[in-house]
């Protein structure tokens, strides 16, 4: 329909897909991307297409993009449950509290779900100690850095 | 207690008898969370002097405790967690994606397996809206456990 050889459409989209991609993984400006493509030579107004192209994906670049960083299984979500131990085998009349959990992590498109058990007082020292990491971005020293890396 | 010196004299058939007698009669009493009166009895329907028996209490009272945690501990259970270790960072770029600014957390939870001893740890990064939502969540099980003692 266009016209034009196989050849030239396809350099025209590894070109095309190669300017978005640097341009959105740099996240450059308005400005410097209107530069960068100024000295292709191409008229004002595929210019102004292009920036608005760029403008309108970038978003979705980035986030397709910190997919392909190295990572670790993610959290998912949490579910917990009480119980309380009664008798064994090995010993009758018991009283043993335990939380039984279920975590929910991703890795790479897999889900998987682990069941894990605590006592109560880890519960209460694993939330102390999560409180206490939550806490840490809000220390004058994280919140400094936060300010001076932008 | 083959090796004790006051023993020797014993035939050691016997000796292993009368221990293994001697172990299952206290793990029974352990496991049933037997009372001194109900060990008593058993004894005196064994035909053992009253000397004994009472010997045999006592020292049975002594390690009560330390045998029922003991029995307590026998047993399979899910992987226990025993601690956490966390880590902040703050993503600034990666050679896919620049200026990505993004704290994220690293967290470590420290599990004991009852079976092995192994120590298969489960790590996993997150969010801080995730660690918030996972806080959450642990802190309504910790709620709930306490309406529980309550009731």
């Amino acid at each position: 329909k266009l016209n034009v050889g196989v050849d030239t459409i396809q350099h025209g989209v590894e070109g095309l897909t190669y300017l978005l991609t640097e341009s959105s993984k740099l996240m450059i400006s308005e400005i410097d991307f209107q530069d960068s493509i100024c000295v292709l030579g191409f008229s004002d107004e595929l210019n102004k297409l292009l920036l608005q192209l760029y403008l309108d994906s970038r978003k979705e670049i980035r986030s397709i993009l910190s997919e392909l960083a190295p990572k670790l299984p993610s959290y998912h979500s949490l579910e917990w449950r009480l119980d309380v131990q009664l008798a064994s085998r090995s010993l009758r009349q018991q009283i043993k509290p335990a939380v039984t959990i279920k975590l929910h992590l991703h890795q790479n498109e897999d889900q998987t779900a682990q069941v894990l058990q605590t006592d109560p007082s880890t519960l209460l020292h694993l939330i102390q100690q999560l409180e206490q990491a939550l806490g840490e971005m809000k220390t004058n020293h994280c919140r400094r850095i936060v300010r001076n890396m932008k | 207690i083959l090796d004790d010196p006051d023993l020797k004299d014993i035939d050691p058939t016997v000796l292993k008898h009368c221990h293994a007698a001697a172990a299952t009669c206290i793990l029974e009493a352990g496991k049933q969370k037997a009372d001194i009166s109900a060990i008593s009895t058993c004894l005196e329907d064994c035909k053992l002097d009253r000397e004994r028996i009472e010997q045999f209490c006592t020292e049975y009272q002594k390690n009560k405790d330390a045998l029922e945690i003991l029995l307590g501990s026998i047993g399979r259970s899910p992987l226990h967690i025993t601690d956490v270790s966390w880590r902040l960072e703050y993503q600034i770029k990666s050679n896919q994606l620049h200026k990505t600014y993004q704290p994220s957390y690293l967290v470590t939870l420290n599990v004991e397996n009852s079976d092995s001893g192994s120590h298969p740890d489960v790590s996993f990064s997150c969010t801080m809206e995730q660690l918030q939502d996972l806080v959450g969540k642990l802190k309504d099980a910790a709620k709930s456990l306490e309406r529980a003692t309550q009731m």
